[in-house]
């Protein structure tokens, strides 16, 4: 299987620190990759020159082919990011605001289709037709998600996508997941919950301090350090 | 109490933040110096000034002259020279020190305002030689007649004040004419008594007034002033109330997207920076001037009910009206100077992290519209000093202030140094902007910039030591 995503000893320096030293990781087509590690770790800042929204100090990354700094425009039009706690315009509704991100990727017909897709993916009902600031956390997740699966990228990029949500909401955004990999689409997921990235990913890249200690499958990796999850496999990795 | 204390204190600490506490010194600042600048301007209005007086060149001041029959151009000199000392509270020789005898013929209104001009006179009064001989048909009632006194003025945009010293102008003659009034009755020589009292007419027809090279009878620089007042006060008002308002509205945008995270899904669209960009400024652009359109009619409305009355003036009869090529000129420059404010308000913006942040972002471009607007309501740009001309030429939002004015009185250098000037101004602040935009900054702030870094280390180094010691 090709690889969708492709990291080469990429740096991030601000000013006189190190926020990513060099790492490398990739990811297959079709696959849901975890990057974990704790707050601070540096899994945002790679998530953000991954969807060009930071510029790479050293180093490269690639998009299915495409270069992140030399094609950005190609590198945004396949993919999609869910930043952390991120939210949508309070004073247009659901639909409006589905609406407006179609506009983006598609015209005519096929902007209609993208509509009624990103409106049934939202799953919102009737409550589609409210305001945006009326919503609940679950309900904003849920718009955002469909917001970004609606063009069908080839990368989706989401970082801590349960954070804040009960435990029904939270299950419930785990599946939505679940359905997007089996539709094709390759995901990278960040998060410092380790339980749910073992129960989501089939790879994982675990991030300290800006570097990659581990990575692997969650399975071959509870192996190699005698661990019984995910978290016991980054304390003792961190120890190493 | 001691809760009562301890929220007061905290909410004290929220809204008296350091940018708050500026903002109100700079306020108290700027009303104190415009007080000193309108109490200047008042002054200078009534300070004594150079004045021009056509009658009997020739003959020069005799400084033995003394009153005794009226009937002489040494008598009438020095009545002029007392009305002046009258009027400006000097002596007699201050006042000879003021007064030029100009070499012109009474009546020939075009050689008087050149004469002026060469000479840098604000008003000038002609004295027909005839009033000795009327004086003289006064005290006798033989033939009585009033003597009028010409005035002429060259109109010039001085200001809200500056104009004030064109009625003192006016006030001169009527100082001669109680003067002289006394001395006949002095003389105690039967007469018509009305003309004993009013020995002299002015004003009317009587007043003349240069404006932009045009003498037009019957009108004072006062008057004018008084017309212009209104779009005076009004221009800067409006330009500064849209300015604080588009400004308000980006940055606020900005503040809203970051707080909401917004920002960063829209720049993940594939979309080119440049669109958001040009999307936001014509956003901000529409809302300015509908603003613009919805003040500019409310104030006018609102400065007609507080003139009616106060004016009969026209100025459209004095050339003092805006042209469609002028109209075009003007909405040019308010539309290149909002496109500074949302320039500028765009690289704020980016630095921005939350909608209370952007709150306090729009003090600089609020200071920069409110300073030249106090400015040009009282003062015009010709009245400025040459360092407040620059600091004033400086600032992106004077020139659509100050336009109006400068396209009536064909003061043309200023209206094109000024487009010249904001079309220099918007391209660097696009040029910053589209930089910015494509820069990490946009996502990291300042924070995380080597510069800003390093000033943190230092203070950081500087607290432990402080800690430590």
């Amino acid at each position: 299987m090709a690889d969708a995503l492709v990291l080469k000893d990429v740096k991030k320096i601000y000013g006189d620190r190190e926020a990513v030293k060099g790492i490398s990781f990739s990811v297959r087509e079709g696959e849901i990759f975890g990057l974990i590690g704790p707050n601070g770790a540096g899994k945002t800042t790679t998530l953000r020159m991954i969807c060009t929204l930071l510029n790479i100090t050293e180093g490269s990354i690639s998009v299915c082919g495409h270069d992140v700094m030399k094609e950005s425009e190609e590198v945004r039009k396949i993919i999609s990011y869910l930043p952390e706690d991120s939210g949508a315009y309070k004073d247009l509704t659901g639909r409006q605001y589905i609406r407006f991100m179609a506009a983006f990727f598609a015209d005519g017909e096929k902007y209609h289709q993208m509509v009624e897709k990103g409106i049934r993916m939202s799953n919102l009902g009737d409550r589609i037709d409210s305001k945006v600031s009326t919503y609940s956390k679950g309900m904003m997740r849920r718009l955002l998600i469909a917001r970004a699966m609606m063009p069908e990228p080839k990368l989706a990029v989401m970082d801590e996508i349960t954070s804040g949500l009960d435990v029904m909401n939270a299950y419930e955004i785990r599946e939505i997941v679940r359905d997007i990999a089996k539709n094709g689409v390759t995901a990278l997921i960040s998060s410092h919950n380790m339980f749910e990235v073992e129960s989501l990913c089939s790879r994982v890249a675990m991030i300290n301090h800006g570097n990659i200690v581990e990575h692997g499958t969650p399975a071959d990796l509870k192996r190699k350090y005698d661990a019984n999850n995910l978290e016991e496999v980054f304390v003792r990795a961190v120890k190493k | 109490m001691n809760h009562l204390v301890n929220i007061t204190k905290k909410e004290l600490k929220e809204l008296l933040t350091p940018g708050s506490i500026v903002s109100i010194v700079v306020v108290m600042v700027l009303l104190m110096s415009v007080g000193t600048v309108i109490g200047g301007e008042v002054e200078e209005s009534s300070a004594a000034a150079d004045i021009g007086v056509v009658y009997d060149a020739g003959a020069g001041i005799d400084p033995a002259a003394s009153y005794a029959y009226l009937d002489t151009p040494a008598e009438i000199k020095l009545l002029i020279q007392d009305a002046y000392a009258y009027l400006y509270g000097t002596d007699g020789g201050t006042a000879a020190s003021f007064i030029h005898y100009l070499d012109v013929a009474s009546g020939d209104d075009d050689g008087i305002i050149a004469a002026m001009e060469s000479k840098g006179l604000s008003y000038v009064i002609s004295v027909p030689d005839a009033i000795t001989s009327n004086i003289a048909g006064i005290k006798t009632m033989s033939g009585a007649e009033q003597t009028r006194i010409d005035t002429y003025f060259i109109f010039k945009d001085e200001g809200l004040f500056g104009s004030a010293s064109d009625s003192v102008g006016t006030s001169l003659v009527g100082a001669m004419n109680s003067i002289l009034s006394k001395k006949i009755a002095d003389m105690a020589i039967s007469g018509d008594s009305s003309y004993i009292l009013q020995p002299l007419t002015w004003g009317g027809d009587g007043n003349h007034t240069s404006v932009n090279g045009t003498v037009y009878s019957g009108i004072t620089p006062y008057a004018l002033s008084g017309s212009m007042m209104s779009q005076s006060l009004m221009v800067p008002i409006v330009v500064m109330i849209v300015i604080l308002m588009v400004g308000s509205v980006v940055i606020s945008s900005m503040g809203s997207e970051k707080e909401n995270k917004t920002l960063e899904t829209l720049l993940t669209m594939p979309i080119r920076r440049t669109t958001i960009i040009s999307g936001k400024l014509l956003a901000a652009a529409i809302v300015g001037l509908v603003y613009g359109v919805a003040y500019m009619i409310g104030m006018m409305f609102y400065m007609t009910g507080l003139t009616v009355g106060s004016t009969d003036v026209n100025l459209s009869d004095y050339g003092l009206s805006l042209g469609m090529l002028d109209w075009v000129i003007l909405m040019a420059i308010l539309f290149l100077a909002i496109f500074s404010a949302l320039g500028i308000c765009m690289i704020l913006g980016a630095f921005t992290k939350n909608y209370k942040m952007a709150q306090q972002m729009t003090m600089p471009i609020s200071f920069l519209a409110i300073i030249p607007m106090f400015v040009f309501m009282f003062m015009s740009w010709s009245a400025l000093p040459a360092l407040g001309k620059a600091l004033m030429f400086l600032i992106p939002f004077s020139h659509p202030m100050m336009a109006m004015n400068n396209l009536m009185l064909g003061d043309m250098s200023v209206i094109l140094g000024g487009m010249a000037y904001l079309l220099i101004f918007d391209a660097i602040t696009i040029f910053i902007t589209v930089k910015i935009y494509n820069s990490d900054i946009l996502i990291t702030g300042l924070e995380q910039t080597k510069f800003m870094r390093k000033l943190n280390k230092l203070f950081n180094m500087k607290k432990e030591d402080h800690e430590n010691s």
